[in-house]
């Protein structure tokens, strides 16, 4: 009956294979977009790619509706810069700590969650979107405001020894450390949601009452998945600026916000690999479109439209859908 | 006395409706105990607040000693407190397998740094888990489809599914609220084995319910209420025989 009862077995070949393949790209994709200008596309890519995967922790897994996961993009950022420009922080040690400020307003923002439901957190998760960009616009003597930050350094080069030293000053290598972070972040939270930790946080999705007769305390864990979720945002918003090389509130306008709940959308929430496609097509997919000029914006549109109307799985439930018709016979286990 | 439940004097209204008035009751370990009364007899207000659902307004509620008053559901599954709903409240886009898992909530002894890195505590958990969720399938007869949807199932097989489900917690008290409602005649007697075979096992039932012939056959004791109130209790035998019973059931709806 029990399919897997062997313990000797740690983790199935298919998903060994599956993490050789997405090492393989994040190492080949700079070598084959060989351009400085498609790098840098790449290196939005994999920063959306985090964020992406950050709220489908809270929205797929968790079922809370986030509509303010550009907060804590924004609050990783200025929290990096500002330490590492007026408190002479170390990077690495700013990006830690800038990652915890944003969990901490994570954890905020989840207070809310465990009073409001469905719309109304929406709501109310828009309305700490708006406050943070307000308190980037307004507080001048910390942010700047609208005049921005400039002339922001890249992440320190690291120095291994018996090793050339790794500098981030090309997004070459800018974009094999994100990309690498992305890689491990999805690593972990890839094993977390298939841990009892996902067991309860989907349980919590379908339908509290219930989960609360399990012994479940939907408060602390809608907490951890909002704090985890902000950290991994605030993780993803610390290497926005070196790249860029300014900084201004306008880059986290509550616009953002949507643009990260359509990757989780259009690539398929709830799955681990959905929310990935996702944030690749609607990074390369506005780029692709560009010599279509004015009517880019439309296209971009119109094939949101589409996608949320015919496919609320997402381009997932269309691999999905194909990959049935051509083998009558697979396997049945979705997790969704 | 071994009573492992006890409510004294529980008090719930809602508005102007008195959902519950100063009910009293003592649940004996490792007994069947039925909670029966016509519709709207303010049962199974009693049931959210012996979970803990609902909070009264007024009463005392002690379990194994230790009092209930203010703990939340979660806390009340903590102490060994199970139970199933009315209205059927499955993880529905959940397999069988999934929602059965969630169960194991409180049981799992895994160091929490191997939830990102797995390693021997936590497979030997995860095995462990699916071992005992695939027995309690087994247990309400829905092994073989452990990997469909649970919204997928058929009413009654619902209704066992969340049976297996609320077992998980590895509960002392198993409450169920209307467990036979939908269940056709095989299902029903399936249901009836079932709920002996749990007193063997040492756990305590509490079942509301209509279906009197599943009421006879199965509880030790009988409570049985009529518009929020204590109406009589006693073993079947002596409940099917008191004419206040009788009048109430049949000066309502005919059970």
């Amino acid at each position: 009956m029990m399919a897997r009862t062997d313990q000797a077995f740690m983790m199935p070949p298919s998903r060994w294979v599956g993490y050789l393949v997405a090492l393989a790209l994040i190492v080949a994709a700079p070598l084959v977009l060989g351009t400085p200008y498609w790098r840098g596309i790449l290196v939005v890519c994999a920063m959306n790619v985090l964020l992406a995967l950050s709220l489908n922790l809270v929205l797929g897994y968790t079922g809370q509706l986030n509509l303010g996961q550009s907060a804590f993009f924004a609050i990783g950022a200025y929290v990096s810069v500002i330490l590492v420009r007026s408190h002479g922080w170390n990077f690495w040690l700013a990006m830690v700590a800038a990652s915890a400020a944003a969990g901490v307003a994570g954890l905020l923002l989840a207070a809310f969650a465990v009073r409001l439901r469905g719309h109304y957190l929406g709501i109310a998760s828009l309305g700490f979107a708006v406050i943070t960009y307000q308190v980037l616009v307004n507080w001048e003597r910390v942010t700047e405001g609208v005049r921005g930050i400039y002339g922001i350094m890249p992440p320190p080069p690291i120095v291994l020894p018996g090793l050339p030293e790794i500098s981030f000053g090309n997004s070459l290598a800018l974009f094999w450390l994100v990309g690498g972070i992305a890689f491990v972040v999805y690593w972990m939270l890839d094993n977390l949601v298939r841990s009892p930790v996902g067991e309860t946080l989907r349980a919590l999705r379908e339908d509290e009452v219930s989960a609360a007769s399990l012994g479940i305390n939907g408060a602390r864990w809608k907490a951890f998945a909002f704090g985890l979720a902000s950290t991994i945002a605030g993780l993803a918003g610390c290497f926005y600026p070196g790249f860029v090389g300014t900084l201004v509130p306008d880059a986290f306008n509550i616009v953002e916000s949507f643009t990260m709940l359509a990757m989780v959308i259009v690539g398929g929430m709830g799955t681990m690999i959905g929310p990935v496609i996702g944030a690749v097509v609607l990074t390369f997919l506005p780029e692709l479109l560009r010599s279509a000029g004015e009517l880019r914006l439309m296209i971009y549109g119109i094939a949101l439209t589409l996608v949320v109307l015919f496919m609320p799985g997402g381009i997932l439930q269309l691999v999905q859908i194909v990959r049935t018709r051509l083998a009558p016979r697979a396997d049945g286990g979705g997790s969704r | 006395m071994s009573a492992l439940l006890q409510a004294r004097d529980l008090h719930k209204r809602f508005g102007g409706v008195r959902a519950v008035q100063g009910i009293s009751l003592e649940v004996e370990a490792d007994s069947v105990f039925a909670l029966i009364g016509p519709n709207g007899a303010g049962k199974s207000t009693m049931m959210n607040l012996l979970s803990g659902t609902y909070q009264p307004d007024a009463g005392e509620l002690v379990f194994g000693g230790v009092s209930l008053a203010g703990l939340p559901a979660y806390r009340r599954a903590r102490l060994g407190i199970a139970r199933t709903f009315q209205k059927i409240r499955l993880f529905r886009q959940l397999s069988l397998l999934d929602n059965v898992l969630a169960g194991f909530h409180l049981h799992h002894k895994v160091p929490a740094w191997q939830y990102l890195f797995p390693a021997a505590a936590f497979w030997r958990d995860w095995r462990t888990c699916r071992e005992e969720a695939m027995a309690l399938l087994d247990f309400v007869g829905l092994a073989d489809r452990a990997h469909e949807r649970a919204g997928a199932l058929a009413y009654g097989q619902q209704r066992l599914l969340e049976i297996a489900r609320a077992l998980a917690t590895r509960p002392r008290l198993f409450m169920l609220d209307e467990p036979a409602a939908g269940l056709n005649g095989g299902e029903v007697e399936f249901l009836l084995g079932r709920l002996r075979e749990m007193g063997t096992r040492g756990i305590t039932v509490v079942v509301v319910e209509h279906n009197m012939e599943l009421v006879m056959n199965v509880a030790d004791h009988v409570f049985v209420m009529d518009h929020g109130e204590y109406l009589f209790q006693g073993t079947p035998a002596e409940v099917q025989a008191n004419p206040a019973v009788i009048a109430a059931y049949l000066g309502g709806e005919f059970a």
